[in-house]
């Protein structure tokens, strides 16, 4: 009687040393086939020249040597780098900002408000470039005709005009995520546990201090959430340039992922978009293991 | 309101007690509130009207400037030219088949996963879960090109195959799994089901997913709208014009000569509405479930 009890209760014990591998594993699978492979085929390809048809024929790092004198990766560099340092500036502090306003006491309609904040998260890339471009087209554009309307402000060339076909990029990244990135802070500030304010209220701290000094540093995990997601999202940038200006006017708006996409898929050459991809791969993962450390996201507990 | 993820923090729980021991802000920082809030709401509404106007417009109204904010004549040319002229619910049924496949291998692998990093002490344990992790990292410009070259060289061409398997186990769903099960599913309870005889699968299945429901529907809402609206990938992969997604449907008049903005717009309404509805039923368990992972580190 007793040896079956130990009988069973070791095979219990082995499967509990087994089953998390079991649980884990589809994701290596898949990781490794989809991940892992292709990165590494992906650095293979770097070192080759190939239009897809035939095998690739090693080149060593020509294609490296290629990107660093393109002046179009250096335009889709430069341009990636805009779009992501202007999207994090902005929305961090703003998010933050209407978190705060969604937090305040006794708000009404405070689910209408994050719920509408919240929306562009359903919405298709292709329907938020189709609406922008509506209103923003220098000619047509909503906008302009009631900037016109209100300030008789002449009509501005938003998609036309490099700088600004830039910005307005930047504008649909902004709209897109938001509101997303604040239901995090909300839900952050909501997880404060009020025992801490309390306990700074008592010390005497003003609504000033108790938000450098309670707030913020308690906010720090979700802080690192969103900065981390939206770097990896606005670096990885495609649909906004590629649907909304097409990387024009000239390259002004082209993105790394839409160089990629051009090289690879337009111009049938396989290796040296690969060599950008590879670019690419080096840069963000090093960003965002620098972010991830920096702040601490997702460590064990 | 008060529903965040379930969170060991004492007294959060319910928002309305805590709330009340914050001061009421005065008067006229309340009035600014308000006006900063609806205005922000404008920001978003405003443009999916115009969107809304602008589809039941008369083609040539659509750029009329000044711009007319009530469609005059009102028409519904831009649909029904869309419905028959293109195979738009062709589009939507791939879209819909694809994304319904992917979310329900998604949900399932990421809750398997997310319990195994949760509930376990393994070997390996950290070192997988960083490698996990930081495949978030990895920008999808990088596998692009050679995945698009394994899949078709492989024969795996298959337009399901290639839009729905590689998608399915989402780092960023099973982190927010792992962290919503360590807060919501008790040690004693999985203990209390492996004396009662059940294997860790069945542990699973019969104590833990019901657990994680609300956490479930978020990552379900999250996983299809990915896959719903995904543009680049079935860009690169889908060669055949009857295995169209809307995405690529809509970008291909998008494209075309001419911006075809009557259809696109018509298309994208059209496309927009079910997502809207799965958003609005599951609104609640969507905040709360995405935001469960990142509050705490």
């Amino acid at each position: 009687m007793s040896t079956t009890v130990t009988a069973t209760s070791r095979v219990r014990a082995d499967r509990r040393v087994w089953a998390p591998y079991v649980f884990v594993s589809p994701f290596f699978i898949i990781f490794a086939l989809f991940m892992l492979v292709p990165v590494g085929a992906g650095v293979y390809l770097s070192l080759t020249e190939w239009a897809g048809l035939g095998s690739p024929e090693y080149i060593g790092l020509d294609n490296y040597a290629r990107l660093l004198q393109d002046a179009s990766f250096g335009v889709a560099l430069a341009n990636t780098a805009f779009y992501t340092v202007l999207a994090l500036a902005v929305v961090l502090p703003t998010s933050l900002l209407i978190a705060l306003a969604l937090d305040a006491k006794g708000l009404r309609l405070r689910n209408l408000f994050r719920l509408t904040y919240f929306m562009p998260v359903v919405l298709s890339p292709i329907i938020i470039a189709l609406i922008f471009g509506l209103i923003f087209d220098g000619r047509y554009g909503l906008l302009n005709a009631v900037l016109d309307a209100l300030f008789g402000i002449p009509p501005v060339a938003w998609l036309t005009d490099p700088t600004l076909a830039r910005v307005v990029v930047v504008v649909l990244v902004l709209w897109r995520w938001t509101g997303y990135l604040t239901i995090f802070f909300l839900a952050g500030l909501q997880n404060i546990p009020r025992e801490l304010h309390e306990a700074a209220e008592l010390d005497g701290a003003g609504v000033v201090r108790r938000f450098f000094a309670v707030t913020l540093p308690q906010l720090k995990p979700v802080t690192a959430f969103i900065a981390v997601t939206m770097l990896v999202n606005t670096a990885q940038i495609f649909e906004e340039p590629f649907l909304l200006t097409q990387g024009g006017p000239g390259e002004a708006t082209l993105s790394i992922s839409m160089f990629v996409y051009r090289a690879g898929f337009q111009r049938q050459e396989l290796g040296y978009a690969a060599a950008a991809g590879v670019v690419m791969f080096l840069i963000v993962f090093t960003l965002g293991r620098i972010g991830i450390r920096a702040f601490g996201v997702g460590r064990t507990r | 309101m008060s529903t965040t993820a379930p969170s060991r923090t004492p007294g959060r729980g319910a928002a309305a007690p805590d709330r009340a021991l914050r001061r009421r802000a005065p008067r006229p920082a309340r009035i600014l509130l308000y006006v900063g809030l609806v205005a922000l709401m404008v920001v978003y509404v405003a443009p999916l009207l115009w969107a809304l106007s602008s589809s039941f417009k008369d083609r040539s109204d659509i750029f009329a400037f000044p711009p007319r904010l009530i469609p005059d004549p009102a028409t519904l040319d831009s649909y029904t030219t869309l419905l028959s002229t293109q195979p738009f619910w062709r589009w939507m049924l791939m879209s819909t088949v694809v994304a319904t496949a992917s979310t329900i291998l998604t949900v399932f692998f990421c809750a398997l996963a997310g319990f195994g990093f949760a509930k376990y002490e393994f070997r390996g344990k950290k070192l997988l879960f960083d490698l996990m992790f930081s495949s978030m990292a990895v920008p999808f410009a990088v596998i692009v090109v050679p995945l698009f070259v394994l899949v078709a060289k492989l024969g795996l061409a298959n337009p399901f195959f290639a839009l729905i398997v590689p998608w399915v186990a989402p780092a960023f769903g099973i982190f927010m799994m792992r962290q919503y099960t360590e807060q919501a599913v008790p040690d004693e309870i999985l203990d209390a089901a492996r004396i009662d005889g059940c294997s860790e699968f069945r542990t699973f299945l019969a104590v833990v997913v019901p657990l994680l429901r609300p956490a479930l529907g978020a990552l379900a809402v999250w996983a299809f709208l990915n896959t719903y609206n995904n543009l680049l990938w079935p860009l690169v992969i889908v060669a055949e014009p009857e295995y169209y997604t809307v995405p690529l449907g809509l970008q291909a008049l998008f494209g075309a000569e001419g911006r075809q903005y009557d259809l696109v717009m018509a298309g994208s309404i059209l496309a927009t509405v079910p997502a809207l509805v799965v958003f609005f039923v599951l609104r609640k368990q969507l905040v709360s479930g995405l935001t469960a992972g990142a509050v705490k580190g």
